[in-house]
């Protein structure tokens, strides 16, 4: 997570741990290839903002954007429950509580991936209209 | 000063908001947590919206046409300032990455307006590309 100081760079530093932070900054990394692509095809390439129904199930009719888009919503979700859990122990709630957060940001990313991935895979076998 | 901003942090959201004399550094730290929180909600609302295209064509059409829209185009506020919270973050974030791999620790605050300055300049195109064809569907 984040530092609260910048002139010094280790002043104050959230609870997650060191490994969880390089996690969260590769992961972040990742997703800023991933949104761009995303906000390039979903939002400019098809030359209106909205991307409706057809164009996203010709989209995911390709294998490949099939699979760019579960690789998405994984590390996506990796990133945002992660920080998610930072925020939440950086609070004040003691041991056993940051144990409960830990269980409770693994259980719903679990839940997000894996509904995530059975969405996009339903979605795309929809027949094209 | 840092225990300060330390109870602040222990203090949640509301605390977070304090900014008032704590530097750019606090503003720069307390901002990526909140537009994280408001990230992870549009993330969400994402999936949510995604879902009705197992419904059908014209139900999912509806809804995405509402919340993009909303009433008297009103939404289309709420969307300029999602994509300037999102571009924020990856700037903030990306500087943030750097630091993990000790780049840029030494002039993190310059950093941190370089940053956003090219994520502001890549908003703006983003915004003109994605809303020139506004009401050509």
């Amino acid at each position: 997570m984040a530092e609260v100081e910048m002139s010094s760079g280790r002043e104050v530093r959230s609870s997650t741990g060191s490994l969880g932070r390089m996690f969260q900054a590769a992961s972040g990394l990742f997703l800023i290839f991933f949104l761009g692509v995303h906000l390039y095809v979903a939002h400019i390439d098809f030359g209106h903002p909205i991307q409706f129904f057809t164009s996203v199930i010709e989209n995911m009719h390709n294998f490949w954007w099939l699979a760019f888009f579960i690789v998405f919503v994984w590390v996506i979700s990796y990133h945002a429950v992660n920080g998610l859990g930072g925020i939440i122990k950086d609070l004040n709630i003691g041991e056993k509580g940051k144990a409960y957060v830990n269980y409770a940001m693994v259980a719903l990313y679990i839940v997000t991936v894996v509904y995530g991935t059975i969405l996009a895979v339903l979605v795309a076998r929809i027949p094209l209209p | 000063m840092v225990e300060e901003n330390v109870k602040n942090l222990r203090e949640g959201p509301m605390g977070w908001a304090k900014f008032y004399r704590k530097g750019i550094g606090y503003f720069a730290f307390a901002m990526h947590r909140f537009s994280g929180l408001v990230i992870v909600f549009y993330l969400y609302l994402h999936l949510f919206v995604l879902s009705h295209l197992l419904v059908g064509k014209a139900t999912y059409n509806s809804l995405v046409t509402s919340v993009t829209y909303g009433p008297f185009d009103s939404f289309l506020v709420l969307d300029v300032l999602l994509a300037l919270v999102i571009f924020y973050h990856g700037a903030n974030g990306t500087r943030l990455a750097l630091n993990e791999l000790g780049i840029g620790l030494e002039n993190n605050k310059a950093m941190f307006y370089v940053f956003e300055v090219i994520s502001m300049v890549l908003l703006g195109i983003f915004l003109y590309y994605a809303y020139m064809f506004l009401g050509a569907s």
